[in-house]
């Protein structure tokens, strides 16, 4: 550094003097080995020169470049020339000296640093690594314990020995001449000459100087002020001005007979591309691979810790007055176990935040907090997020499920009685109806005239008019009688028939007096009105019905005690049979199957299914209601709805299951009556809350849809008389109608 | 906008006024507007005397603000409103009210004498004032329908159908006031609820809740058709003492899923019917056949048909009234319904001099009168009965008549029928 620094500072002063000089600037070769250590400094020559020099000659500045180891023979004539002054001498002292080679070459040289100069030798080749050789002693850089045993210690440059000087000095010798010597302790002993060396003065101060730490040149100023190359200002020139050469800008010649040759190989197949890693063979794997992803799931899962809840009023040092404790929720609060406290601490109140005293409570307070951490349970709990709306299976909207009864169109009005039963004749131009003032009455539909009354002496609990169409006939329950009505109101031919298998000869007659049921013909005025048979039964009969084909009915007679609760009766043969030898329960409803020969009989709580045929139990459905009060067997067959007196109306799905398809519980009070619609996919239920609840109920044919149930319409009308509403309901044959009868003595068309 | 340009005309000579625009308020109502009518009138002929007037915007009648109803109407209040105006309808007056033993079934009227059947089995004649004037008894069963066949001079001829499943045809002279039934028509197999006798006055049509229509021959003939008696009813001479001779049908029109509520005759070669099946079908007698069908959603009660404006006339158990074209193909145009009744509408009747009016019978105790023109609401409301209407008619003298189940007969004056002729 030294060095170069010196060579900047002449490069200025030369470079003032150059300019005097431009013209007689010439070229000289010499100095070659010096040209490349220096050649770092010319560049910085050449950029002060071109500082200078831009504007006069531009032909220099561009081949400054070029010329740039022409300027230092100009500069050693110059040092030549001006040696006299005394900057320029130390710097070239200093150069010497931390350079140590170049000794050879510079001329000048100074008598008063020669001492110095071997003294410094001597400490420095101790421990030089460096290749210069002692020239005093040359056996060179070895131990020179070697010669230990030897009287010399090497040979000089002429090959002399060099000897060791005698020394016979002991320890108590060197102890004396430690005591006494006084240059003693600047005696060092030489190895290398086996010679002590009394240190000068300079020596010791250099010596001192470089223990300390210090600079071995008592004239070197290692704070010098910095002299930039640089500035720190961007100058205006570049500071190298040399063009771009042109082989920049021509492509390589040898990059490209290279890169043919690589091509070349590559197209002759002896250079390989690299092989793509086969990992194929397992060289990784995935560790994870086989593992469950709901175990990976469960610890990627993050559960944060509970939060504590954010400071509320009362937890303020100033609360306002309404979250203060009265003296009862103090008292309360005191009382309180500690668990079952709202708060738990008593608000304050401090009239300035400074004197709110330390939280007593807070190395407790933080326990429970760590125990809440500890105690968070770490699994989280799957909550079901559902929309409720959701749940609710989409049913289609009643308007798209037309038709179905709406209005009120017609009320019957004749009956003085609460009417229990109600039949529509198989034409859906009649219906008949039975009344608790012991009347039957025949009315038009389409009208609401009644036609006919028939007064049968007795409250009649239930009608039922024969589905045959080619017959009319209607069954009536008085008492403990079941008559047969004839109504004459259909065609002759249709009378004529009914009339002649009311009028079938029995088989057997009254052969066997213990029959408990009992035929007999109706005479005289019963007969004026239409009563034709009588067919008398132990007890009173609740409930008649037909079959299908006109010519079977049963009668419901319900009762613990006995086995004679149905009874099935052959009209065209006045026979009667008991169906079933034992008591099952209370039997409160029979129904016949439409096509098959099933019998539908239900009890209190279920309801069996016989086969008439075979004669045995094929199916027992359980109603999971308390008392079934009636039952409706679908036209299909296939499915029944049960009413119950506890508001319930159950349908099966007989091919399903033998428990309810559908639980209905849309009525508030008992279900008296129910009832399907022979052609609508309808049913509708009556119920002592006054209403009827007509529900649309389409079956498919596919067994593996389900019934599709939906209310329709509530159908309000019928007074509530006695707290009995509704007592029956039945649908028109053939339209969308539906009648109900009700407590009121009314009966209602509904379309 | 609080006026609106409107030109008033009518066709009705007597109360034509000028040709030209008028500013009118748009808040204005009938009675404002009849008003305005009144006042061009007066400037005109200084003998006029008031009149009130009913307004017409675009063939519908003016029920509301004009603004409002243009509103509804979606007729531009930018444009020159054309406002018909007619005399005023008036209301119609009660004439009689003719008590009847037992419910009204139906009623048909001409120019001089009223039949009436009933639910006590027997039809009756009243003259128009109320009077009766014989009772034509013979039916074992309900009267269902009656018609008048033809009257030249003192005799007359009838019809009534019943529940016993017979039309008997009957011979009325009224100078002697006698009555025969002359034929005995058999063949139903139901109720026998409508018959309608053709204009010329020489078939007559019967629909019967056994599905079927038949065509009778209405000339009464001194011959007894002969039927096929099957031999198994040896009880059938005794029970029944036959009124007149037995006569068969002509034809018999099967298609009906459901029984026939109404017939009429729309001319002398086709035969409309009603039926609780939902349709209307028009038949054509000449081949027997049936030509349309139009299907509507709910059981029909009652048809009429006006060859005014060549229109049916429907009335449903669903409380509506429609109007169909029975000409078109496509059997499921409905082009009006009238709404406003509250129950089963059981009779509906043509105006028979009036092409936009009519009247309806409804289960809800009212008789309403119609116009085509103001379909949302009925000119009139007629709630005299007290119990439900089963039928109405009108007669070709302006008299409206309606029975029901209250057993009265009420006639009532319509007095715009002959004002509102050229209408």
């Amino acid at each position: 550094m030294e060095a170069s620094r010196g060579n900047v500072q002449k490069a200025e002063q030369r470079a003032g003097m150059k300019k005097t000089e431009k013209t007689n600037k010439k070229r000289s070769k010499q100095d070659e080995e010096e040209e490349e250590e220096e050649d770092q400094l010319f560049n910085l020559n050449n950029k002060s020169l071109e500082e200078d020099e831009d504007l006069s000659d531009s032909e220099e500045s561009v081949y400054s470049g070029l010329e740039d180891s022409g300027s230092d023979p100009d500069e050693e004539e110059e040092e030549g020339e001006d040696g006299g002054s005394d900057d320029d001498d130390e710097d070239e002292e200093d150069e010497q000296d931390q350079n140590e080679k170049s000794t050879v070459k510079k001329s000048k040289k100074k008598e008063g640093g020669d001492e110095e100069k071997e003294v410094k030798k001597e400490d420095e080749y101790d421990h030089d690594t460096s290749d210069e050789e002692d020239i005093r002693n040359t056996v060179g850089n070895i131990p020179m314990e070697w010669y230990k045993d030897f009287p010399h210690v090497g040979y000089d440059l002429d090959g002399k020995k060099i000897f060791k000087p005698i020394r016979n000095k002991d320890e108590l010798d060197d102890f004396l001449d430690k005591m006494e010597n006084p240059d003693y302790w600047k005696t060092v002993h030489d190895k290398k000459t086996a010679s002590d060396i009394v240190l000068s003065e300079e020596q010791i101060e250099l010596v001192n100087r470089l223990q300390k730490g210090q600079f071995g040149d008592v004239n070197f100023n290692e704070y010098e002020p910095t002299v930039e190359f640089f500035s720190n200002d961007v100058m205006i020139h570049p500071v190298t001005n040399r063009p771009a050469d042109k082989r920049s800008f021509i492509p390589s010649l040898i990059e490209k007979e290279k890169v043919s040759k690589l091509v070349h190989a590559i197209k002759m197949g002896w250079i390989k591309p690299r092989r793509v890693q086969d990992d194929s063979r397992g060289r990784f794997y995935d560790l994870w691979a086989n593992e469950d992803s709901s175990i990976l799931a469960k610890h990627k899962m993050h559960l944060p810790a509970p939060k504590i809840p954010l400071p509320g009023h009362e937890e303020s040092y100033n609360p306002p007055p309404e979250f203060m404790f009265t003296d009862e929720e103090k008292a309360l609060w005191e009382q309180q176990d500690p668990s079952d406290r709202k708060l738990p601490f008593i608000p304050k109140k401090y009239p300035s935040l400074r004197q709110v005293p330390a939280f007593s409570r807070f190395i407790h307070e933080r326990f429970e907090r760590c125990l809440d951490l500890y105690l968070c349970p770490r699994q989280r709990k799957m909550r079901v997020n559902v929309n409720p709306e959701d749940l609710i299976p989409k049913l289609p909207k009643p308007k798209d499920l037309q038709p179905f009864p709406t209005t009120q169109a017609l009320v019957y009005r004749g009956h003085s009685g609460l009417v229990r039963s109600i039949s529509v004749s198989p034409s859906g131009q009649w219906l008949v109806s039975g009344s608790d003032d012991g009347s039957v009455r025949l009315w038009e539909v389409c009208s609401s005239r009644c036609l006919k009354t028939v007064q049968v002496g007795g409250a009649v609990k239930s009608v039922a008019w024969n589905p045959n169409p080619s017959l009319c006939l209607v069954a009536v329950t008085v008492d403990s009688a079941v008559l047969i009505l004839s109504p004459a109101l259909a065609d002759k031919q249709v009378i004529s028939a009914s009339e002649r298998l009311l009028s079938a000869q029995q088989e057997e007659g009254p052969s066997e007096g213990s029959q408990p049921v009992v035929w007999s013909e109706m005479e005289g005025e019963e007969l004026n009105q239409g009563i034709r048979l009588k067919i008398q039964h132990p007890k009173p009969v609740h409930q008649v019905t037909w079959h299908s084909k006109g010519d079977y009915l049963a009668s419901v007679m319900p009762d613990h005690s006995s086995h004679m609760q149905v009874f099935i009766h052959q009209l065209s043969r006045r026979r009667s049979q008991n169906p079933f030898r034992r008591n099952k329960g209370l039997v409160q409803a029979v129904s016949f199957h439409p096509i098959r020969p099933y019998f539908f009989v239900a009890t209190q709580r279920s309801v069996r299914i016989y086969n008439l045929v075979k004669q045995d139990m094929t199916k027992k459905l359980q109603a999971n209601s308390k008392w079934i009060s009636s039952i409706a067997v679908h036209s299909g067959g296939d499915h029944v709805i049960c009413g119950s007196y506890d508001c319930r109306l159950s349908w099966f799905d007989l091919d399903l299951s033998t428990k309810p398809y559908k639980m209905l519980r849309h009525h508030k009070k008992a279900v008296r009556s129910v009832a399907y619609h022979r052609g609508y996919p309808l049913f509708a239920s009556a119920s002592d809350d006054g209403s009827v609840i007509v529900c649309h109920g389409t079956v498919y044919n596919d067994l593996l849809q389900n019934p599709l149930i939906v209310p329709v319409k509530v159908l309000r009308g019928h007074v509530i008389t006695h707290d009995l509403g509704v007592l029956d309901v039945t649908f028109h044959p053939t339209q969308p109608w539906v009648f109900s009868s009700g407590a009121d003595a009314t009966i209602r068309l509904f379309t | 906008m609080s006026q609106l340009q409107a030109r008033f005309f009518t066709e009705d000579q007597r109360y034509v006024v000028d040709d030209v625009p008028f500013s009118i308020p748009a808040a204005s109502e009938v009675q404002d507007l009849s008003n305005v009518i009144n006042k061009l009138l007066e400037a005109k002929h200084a003998s006029h005397s008031r009149v009130e007037f009913d307004f017409l915007v675009k063939g519908q009648f003016l029920r509301t603000q004009l603004a409002t109803h243009m509103e509804t109407e979606g007729i531009s209040t930018e444009d020159v409103v054309e406002i018909e105006y007619v005399q005023r309808i008036t209301a119609p007056e009660p004439e009689e009210c003719i008590m009847h033993d037992d419910w009204i079934s139906s009623v048909e009227a001409d120019s001089e004498w009223i039949l009436t059947g009933s639910y006590d089995k027997t039809a009756r004649i009243w003259s128009l004032e109320g009077k009766v004037v014989t009772t034509v008894a013979g039916h074992s069963d309900v009267v269902k329908d009656v018609a008048w066949v033809k009257r030249d001079g003192l005799t007359s001829l009838l019809l009534t159908a019943s529940l016993d499943q017979t039309v008997l045809l009957w011979e009325w002279n009224s100078e002697r006031n006698q009555v025969k039934a002359r034929h005995c028509c058999r063949g139903h197999t139901g109720s026998v609820d409508a018959i309608s006798t053709d204009p010329t006055g020489s078939k007559f049509c019967s629909g019967s809740w056994d599905k079927m229509l038949k065509i009778w021959s209405a000339v009464p003939t001194e011959e007894a058709d002969e039927v096929e008696e099957s031999a198994d009813r040896p009880r059938k001479k005794q029970k029944t003492q036959q009124l007149g001779l037995t006569r068969t049908p002509l034809m018999t029109l099967s298609g009906h899923n459901e029984a026939v509520s109404s017939v009429l005759w729309c001319d002398s070669e086709e035969v409309c019917s009603a039926s609780w099946d939902h349709t209307i079908r028009l038949w054509d007698v000449e081949a027997g056949v049936m030509k349309t069908t139009l299907s509507g959603s709910k059981v029909f009660n009652c048809i009429s048909y006006s060859p005014l404006c060549r229109r049916l006339a429907s009335a449903s158990t669903d409380r509506h009234i429609r109007l169909w074209d029975p000409r078109t193909k496509d059997g499921t145009l409905v082009l009006l319904s009238l709404t406003s009744h509250t129950g089963w509408i059981t009779a509906v009747k043509w105006a028979p001099s009036h092409e936009h009016q009519l009247i309806s019978g409804s289960l809800d105790n009212l008789v309403k009168l119609w116009d085509t023109r103001s379909c949302k609401a009925p000119l009139y409301d007629l709630a005299a009965h007290e119990d439900k209407v089963f039928c109405v008619d009108w007669t070709d003298s302006g008299l409206m008549l309606s029975g029901g189940a209250d057993n009265k007969l009420y006639t009532y004056k319509y007095s715009a029928a002959q004002t509102d002729a050229g209408a």
